[in-house]
């Protein structure tokens, strides 16, 4: 769990905007869920770069031979700095941090939902599970550039986009509503707004549903207190804490424990 | 070179050397323990503490900004109870000084928070905190009104026998008066800089990044700031000062010593890089061996 200097295998665009990057890591014990916390800079002692100042978490997507990969969408100044980096450089990677999918029940039926980059933290767990479901909603087609790495898996993958260019038009939460069972088990990671839907839903139907969050992260190893979620009063929980931190304490929650309202 | 020549006394305290970690920016220090030597460092500023834990404010908590980040976290801590009960423990077995900051929202808060941490043994000093709005008061900050932060300061002192090192707020309109102030009231040294308030606006919203609005501005943004303030403040401290303010190696750390720093604290850095503190510890240890002088000959030396 130390700060270590990965170097940069590969960077390659997946699709328009989308990225592949493969990190030199050796053995990695690193749980399905979890996230790293990468500094866009260059691999040395001192950060050069002050800015961007702070690291930037990502989700492991999932291993390689030789480290790990990760998928990464470019939104903003970090992940454009990223992107222009190439094979032979190097990073400062912080994790693997914390607490990733815990194992569905045996005997349910185990449907995965992902809007956009959600998809990232979901293949690691994906790649575990036999004979599950995966709902992708996206923006458009070129978000769906991963599926077939699901569908190589064995999984069972049903698609929807808002502008219709791949797959069903309109929302995955659309594609849950027909999904959803009695015996369904429910994992999601994508935007606020989609978590909330399928937290919402899976409620109505007395469905167990975990959800991967994402918030600004300063440390990422539950120091600052700065990506905290507002909980719901807890009778389970040992501390009597209002808000956990997603780093720390998630990313992987249980969706009855979220305060939907505050987030 | 000796290991002494890093080695520098403050409020009657010996620090092996003289960087410490900043409250907020290093949790209770057992957070640390798989990333950095804790004992390799001067002293731990553990988390502000209340006397009743506070949950914090709501999120989003913080936003970057150029070279710095704004923080709202509220203050969330766990209390000074809890704090003695569950990780004092683990600080005392440290070969490093623990240094309680403490804050509240009235006079009587802090001097019980004090009472209690000086009765539980284990705690070099207190490091108090008083950029806090005083409820009674209307919620003035202490710190940017010299009568509030006498009054406070000369409560905590009356309460423990503690060495009391007072973190002024960069809020303030004159920190050399600030200064006088607290040294008047019986505060044995001053830290400074604590965070300047700011504010970012999510465009795309139209309304404020964070849930509170405004947030404390820290790292390498408000560097030049602190370093000037430090230097102000020691135009006319008669304790020493322990200077922080964007600090990210060593080299930062020798602008706040040249300044008239008796010791330094590392905080957001600690978020980028773990072993920050421990880092800039390495870092002046070259530098005096190489220059053939110690800390304690560099205090001050841009001072003219
Ligand atoms: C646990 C976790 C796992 C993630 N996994 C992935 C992943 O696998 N692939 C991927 O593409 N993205 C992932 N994200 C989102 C990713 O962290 C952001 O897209 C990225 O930080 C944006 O940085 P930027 O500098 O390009 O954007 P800017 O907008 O310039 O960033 C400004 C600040 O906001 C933060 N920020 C912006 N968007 C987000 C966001 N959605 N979540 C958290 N912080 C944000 C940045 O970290 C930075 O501190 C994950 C986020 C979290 C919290
Ligand atoms: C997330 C965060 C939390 C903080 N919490 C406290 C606190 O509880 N008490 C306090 O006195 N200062 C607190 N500070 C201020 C720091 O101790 C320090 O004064 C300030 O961040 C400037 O130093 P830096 O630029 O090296 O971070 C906090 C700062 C940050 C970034
Ligand atoms: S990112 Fe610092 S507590 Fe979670």
């Amino acid at each position: 769990m130390k700060v270590q200097t990965a170097k940069i295998l590969y960077n390659k665009e997946a699709a328009p905007g989308y990225f592949r990057i493969g990190l030199s890591w050796k053995k990695p014990a690193i749980k399905a869920g979890q996230f790293v916390m990468l500094r866009v800079d260059t691999g040395g002692d001192y950060p050069l770069r002050l800015d961007p100042l702070l690291r930037r978490p990502l989700g492991v997507y999932r291993s390689i031979g030789a480290g790990v990969e990760l998928l990464y969408q470019v939104v903003g100044k970090g992940t454009r700095i990223l992107s222009e980096k190439t094979a032979g450089e190097f990073l400062s990677l912080l994790g693997p941090l914390g607490n990733g999918f815990p194992a569905p029940p045996k005997g349910k039926k185990v449907i995965l939902v992902a809007g956009g980059m959600g998809i990232a933290s979901l293949f690691m767990f994906a790649a575990r599970l036999k004979g599950a479901t995966l709902l992708f909603g996206a923006r458009a087609k070129a978000e769906t550039a991963v599926a077939d790495d699901f569908k190589r898996l064995g999984l069972k993958i049903k698609i929807s986009t808002q502008d219709g260019s791949v797959g069903k038009k309109g929302l995955v939460t659309e594609l849950l509503k027909d999904e959803i069972t009695d015996d369904s088990v429910v994992y999601a990671c994508g935007p606020a707004g989609m978590l909330k839907a399928v937290s919402r839903i899976c409620h109505s139907g007395g469905v167990t549903c975990r959800v991967s969050l994402e918030r600004a992260m300063a440390c990422g190893i539950g120091v600052c207190l700065g990506c905290a979620v507002k909980t719901n009063p807890h009778a389970g929980r040992s501390d009597n804490r209002v808000y956990q931190m997603i780093c720390s304490d998630g990313p992987v929650f249980d969706a009855g424990d979220i305060d939907w309202d505050a987030f | 070179m000796t290991k002494s020549s890093l080695s520098v006394v403050i409020a009657g305290i010996a620090f092996k050397n003289p960087v410490f970690t900043a409250s907020g920016t290093f949790g209770y220090g057992n957070e640390f323990k798989n990333y950095t030597d804790l004992n390799k460092l001067g002293a731990i500023v553990v988390k502000g503490l209340s006397l009743a834990p506070r949950q914090g404010n709501p999120g989003p908590r913080i936003v970057e900004t150029p070279c710095g980040m704004l923080n709202a976290v509220g203050l969330q801590n766990v209390g000074v109870d809890a704090f003695i009960k569950e990780k004092l423990p683990f600080l005392k077995k440290l070969k490093t000084h623990t240094i309680a900051n403490i804050f509240g929202e009235t006079i009587s808060d802090y001097v019980e928070v004090a009472r209690r941490l000086d009765f539980a043994g284990g705690v070099a000093a207190l490091e108090i905190n008083i950029s806090c709005p005083n409820v009674k008061k209307g919620g003035i900050v202490f710190g940017t009104d010299p009568n509030e932060a006498h009054k406070v300061v000369s409560a905590v002192r009356a309460a423990t026998k503690l060495p009391i090192i007072t973190k002024l707020s960069p809020n303030a309109t004159d920190i050399k008066v600030m200064v006088r102030a607290v040294e008047d009231a019986g505060s044995d040294a001053v830290s400074l800089i604590n965070t300047i308030t700011g504010m970012v606006i999510d465009i795309a919203k139209r309304r404020p990044a964070l849930a509170t609005k405004t947030g404390g501005l820290s790292g390498p943004a408000i560097r030049p700031i602190a370093v000037r303030m430090v230097y102000e403040a020691a135009t006319v401290a008669k304790t020493p000062i322990i200077g922080m303010g964007g600090i990210m190696n060593a080299q930062d750390a020798l602008q706040f010593i040249m300044a008239g720093a008796a010791a330094v604290q590392v905080g957001t850095a600690s978020f980028v890089d773990p072993d920050a503190a421990v880092k800039v510890v390495g870092g002046i240890e070259d530098y005096v061996t190489r220059n053939k002088t110690s800390v304690r000959g560099l205090i001050g030396a841009a001072r003219g």
